[in-house]
């Protein structure tokens, strides 16, 4: 008993709350040309990356608001800082180089630990930039790059991120995609080379710290024919009075016969507006494999898209959300089949507590091209109180007679007699209560790896714990 | 060999889900003969019975099949039906909206390409329920649906008897039933045996089912190849021995 | 122009099922009914080019049959809302014979506890047929039920959209939703979109919801097809079977009959 509790308080959510003193050598707030022109300027971008910018900010400020999600009312684009630098000025790929402080942050949420733990690469973000990026050197020689997105923009890759960024998120998309193309800062680039079977997962790491800040991390991946990758993202930011934003774009390209999973254990704090779009293009007999946990935020949005451009390319969304107190998470999925044969899998698991509101949202798209294409999904909802409220809102759109969609959705409570049952085997109705709810997580927690599935169970305990009494 | 020849296969082989089942299967049947195809679990059994009707799990790769000298093979699957052609299923699925009796009317509508008079047809119905000792109202019911394993069985031997096929194919019709279902069964099969050109192959691990019947003619199929044909005395044997025997010779 | 068939809740903008803009007629029928405690009546609105609103109040233990019939080059923006009091029943059977374009709008408020709502819908569209529904669940009074079941066939270019959802509020506790919808398409050029809702604010509910969408399933279709059946008969047959056991359920014989009969002429 001792011993599960300390493990409980390890991970407890004041762990992820301190913050450290800001010592922002540049800080910008609010929204105009200027602004992005100077953000350009800093961080020395190419002229078509300028213009970019400024296109992107035309599009913002005509795009209307979503009227269809949760109200982000609370969130005063005028006072978000877009762009904060911290004083660190440069990448570096020694940890001891990292600032001090900053590397104490991330030596608290176990960064590189991770990395001792056998990981092929880490990344991590601090604020605005990146500041830590490594990659194993055997990875390295198989002519894998991990690096983050400025370096790569000027480097042999420029090209190839040119011809890529934000093409599969336009900032026609939706209006924080455009915001996203105007202050974009920092993130991943990654590229596999055809064949280069990556056998152990790259992981980066975003954390958010300065007060009323936004973060706009670009990860962009490119996995080339016949190669494989596991691709790890967490997020977590301290807790302050002042709404912060994430407005990130994850960008996939999965080539022909191509695999990559993408995981993402999402912890952000509880102010934090998390509007992220993260899109995946799969060619022929490729596959994207989506992992999802949502566990932080105040407003989340967040829907993972896959485009099946080719005959046989197939999407697995697995995911879970769980919306405590004073969250409303959004999430859910969509995928695009329009090539032939293309299969998409969707498997969702939401939970609600303390009056927090979690919706399942989804599109399966089915054009008149993806003839004999399949999709099933799969939602349950679990309702732990009754203050909480959890909805579902899946959409197909089929416009071809060859398909088989199918779709499931359950909402319920726990049942009485499954916890009368562990009851019985002499656990306390509180230990039940969790131990089915992390049962119920379970189509996400197997398929992380281990210490991202203990760190999620956790999460999911500390959630449970004082539900009762 | 066979006098009136109705089905002659020929190195056949076909496989399922890109892996080779039949590996060369030569079968002949003759009008107005009982045959019996016996084989342990994964012989390929079922794939040479689904092989035949055209099943799409299963892709043919090589190998020939006439049925009356036609080629059975290039034919869709209704065209192998109306050739004469019956199937009953191990698992039959279950067809919500459709009631049994409306269907085998329909079903026999489209093979003779004429129209049935449904009460004419009703009576037909009740006769041959009576004849298998089942309540009346099975016609009504929706084809399969919430019917129990065994009712599932004494369906397909209904549809059997009214479609009149030439040569009918039983994939373990006797298995997993009750003596009661078993005994329904028997009498259909016999039902169907009265018609001197009727043609039956049955595929059974079962020897009871048999015993009523004159058995022309016994095949062993083990490994996806014939490797032993013989007469009735074989079903005997291995009931005695199993078929280890055949076994051990394919290894 | 208006805007109908508006859902409690919103998918996403890019997919147009968040209503949909409709010429609507001035000279809408309207009727108003309340049935008394205990009262049972069945109401057959049957419509070819006129539009309705209709509206009922089901006081204690009623019951209502609402029928509602659309036949072939039916053209109707109709909205039905019901109350239920404690206990009521209101049983919807919907039919549409094609449409050109019918905009249909369906609530039922379940108000009382143990209130009741089943709606049995089934539709046959072909060529340009238009079919835009939006049918809600609204549960309030504890232990209610709700059962949504749509069951259809499109063929031509024929497009669809079904929105039904189930609401349960807080306070309902005790109660189910159920929705299923099964839509069989036949030609490559329809369009089907489906938003199968459920909104959930209680704890003590069950919601549950289904769909199956496309072509007949093969193994279903192989099994005909070995009784000696081609494939485009199996297919007829299966479109015939859906909407008629819709028909079937309408527990008005005459009306039944006369349906059954037309499906017959038309099979």
């Amino acid at each position: 008993m001792t011993d599960e509790k300390t493990q409980v308080q390890d991970v407890d959510r004041a762990f992820y709350d301190f913050r450290d003193e800001e010592r922002d050598s540049c800080r910008i707030d609010g929204l105009t040309g200027e602004i992005v022109e100077q953000i350009s300027g800093e961080k020395g971008d190419p002229d078509w990356m300028r213009e970019f910018r400024l296109k992107c900010l035309e599009i913002f400020n005509r795009t209307e608001m979503p009227d269809w999600g949760p109200s982000i009312e609370g969130l005063d684009m005028d006072h978000i800082a877009t762009y904060v630098r911290p004083s660190a000025q440069r990448m570096n790929t020694r940890w001891e180089d990292v600032p001090e402080d900053i590397r104490n942050t991330f030596d608290r949420l176990g960064i590189p630990k991770a990395e001792r733990a056998s990981l092929a690469g880490v990344g991590a973000q601090y604020d605005s930039e990146l500041v830590y990026h490594n990659i194993r050197e055997d990875v390295a020689r198989t002519g894998v790059v991990y690096t983050d997105l400025e370096s790569a923009l000027h480097g042999e890759y420029g090209e190839m991120i040119r011809t890529h960024f934000m093409k599969l998120v336009p900032p026609t998309d939706h209006k924080f995609a455009a915001l996203h193309g105007a202050v974009w800062s920092g993130g991943s680039f990654v590229y596999v080379p055809a064949g280069v079977k990556v056998e152990i997962p790259l992981q980066s790491y975003f954390r958010l710290n300065a007060a009323g800040a936004g973060q706009f991390e670009h990860t962009l991946i490119i996995v080339e024919e016949g190669a494989s990758l596991h691709f790890i993202e967490g997020c977590s930011a301290p807790k302050y009075n002042v709404a912060n934003l994430h407005a990130g774009c994850v960008e996939l390209y999965v080539g022909r016969n191509a695999t990559l999973r993408y995981s993402t254990i999402e912890n952000w704090s509880r102010n934090m507006y998390n509007l992220n779009t993260k899109r995946a293009l799969v060619e022929e007999g490729g596959k994207v494999e989506w992992i999802s946990g949502s566990f932080g935020s105040h407003v989340s949005y967040l829907y993972p898209m896959s485009i099946l451009n080719g005959r046989g390319a197939r999407s697995e969304f697995t995911g879970v959300t769980f919306a405590g107190k004073g969250q409303n998470l959004d999430t859910g999925c969509k995928v695009v089949h329009s090539a032939p044969e293309t299969s998409s899998y969707v498997n969702t698991r939401s939970i609600s507590k303390d009056g927090g509101v979690s919706t399942f949202r989804s599109a399966v798209v089915v054009n008149p091209k993806a003839e004999n294409s399949k999709s099933a999904v799969s939602c349950q909802s679990l309702m732990v109180d009754d203050i909480s409220r959890s909805d579902t809102i899946p959409a197909m759109d089929v416009q071809t007679s060859r398909a088989d969609i199918g779709h499931e959705a359950r909402i319920g409570r726990i049942s009485d007699e499954a916890v009368f049952y562990l009851m019985s085997r002499g656990v306390s109705e509180e230990e039940a209560r969790a131990l089915i709810v992390s049962g119920f997580a379970e189509n996400v927690s197997k398929e992380l790896p281990l210490e991202y599935a203990v760190e999620m169970n956790n999460l999911i305990r500390i959630e449970m714990k004082g539900a009762i009494g | 060999m066979v006098a009136n020849s109705l089905l002659k296969v020929s190195g056949l082989r076909a496989s399922a889900e890109d892996k080779e089942i039949l590996r060369g299967v030569d079968l002949e049947i003759g009008e107005g003969e009982t045959h019996v195809l016996m084989g342990p679990n994964g012989a390929g059994k079922s794939t040479l019975a689904g092989s035949l009707m055209g099943d799409p799990r299963y892709t043919i790769l090589d190998g020939t099949a006439e049925f009356r000298g036609e080629n059975l093979l290039e034919k869709s699957v209704s065209e192998r039906a109306g050739a004469g052609l019956f199937l009953s299923f191990q698992n039959p699925v279950e067809v919500p909206g459709i009631s049994l009796e409306n269907f085998i009317r329909t079903a026999l509508e489209q093979g003779k390409g004429e129209k049935v008079r449904p009460w004419v047809f009703h009576r037909e119905v009740k006769d041959t329920l009576a004849t298998l000792g089942l309540d009346e109202t099975y016609g009504e019911r929706d084809l399969n649906v919430g019917f129990s394993g065994g009712e599932k069985k004494k369906a397909e031997i209904l549809q059997m008897l009214l479609l009149k096929p030439s040569l009918a194919i039983l994939d373990e019709t006797d298995s997993g039933l009750d003596v009661d279902a078993v005994r329904t069964v028997s009498r259909g099969v016999e039902e169907f045996r009265k018609n001197e050109k009727a043609s039956l192959l049955i595929i059974t691990h079962n020897a009871a089912i048999l015993s009523a019947l004159k058995v022309d003619r016994v095949h062993v199929l083990v490994g996806g190849r014939i490797v032993k044909e013989g007469g009735p005395e074989l079903i005997e044997e291995i009931g005695r021995n199993g078929f280890s025997r055949f076994e051990e010779n394919e290894g | 122009m208006a805007k109908v068939n508006v859902p409690i809740a919103k998918t996403f903008g890019w997919l147009g099922a968040n209503g949909t803009e409709a010429a609507v007629p001035g000279d809408r029928r309207t009727e108003k009914v309340r049935l008394q405690a205990g009262e049972t009546r069945t109401v057959v609105l049957e419509t070819g080019k006129e539009s309705w609103d209709w509206e009922a109040v089901l006081e204690e233990g009623a019951l209502l049959r609402l029928i509602q019939l659309t036949g072939d080059g039916g053209e109707n923006v109709n909205t039905v809302r019901v109350t239920c009091g404690e206990q009521a029943r209101f049983e919807w059977y919907r039919v549409i014979l094609g449409g050109g374009p019918v905009y249909d709008q369906c609530t039922a408020e379940l108000a009382g506890d143990g209130s009741s709502f089943t709606a049995e819908i089934g539709y046959r569209l072909s060529g340009e047929n238009l079919l835009d529904m939006n049918v809600e669940a609204i549960h309030l009074g504890r232990r209610t039920k709700s059962a949504i079941s749509a069951s259809g066939v499109m063929s031509g270019e024929s497009r669809k959209i079904l929105r039904g959802t189930i609401d349960l509020r807080k306070g309902c506790k005790g109660s189910e939703g159920n929705e299923m919808e099964e839509v069989l398409l036949l030609d490559p050029r329809v369009r089907n979109r489906s938003v199968p809702v459920i909104l959930c604010a209680e704890e003590d509910v069950v919601g549950n919801h289904g769909a199956s969408i496309g072509r007949l399933d093969e193994g279903i279709s192989y099994y005909l097809q070995t009784r000696g059946m081609t494939p485009e008969e199996v297919e007829r047959m299966m479109a015939r079977a859906r909407l008629e056991a819709v028909i079937r359920k309408i527990p008005e014989e005459a009306v039944r009959n006369r349906l059954l009969e037309t499906e017959e002429k038309d099979a």
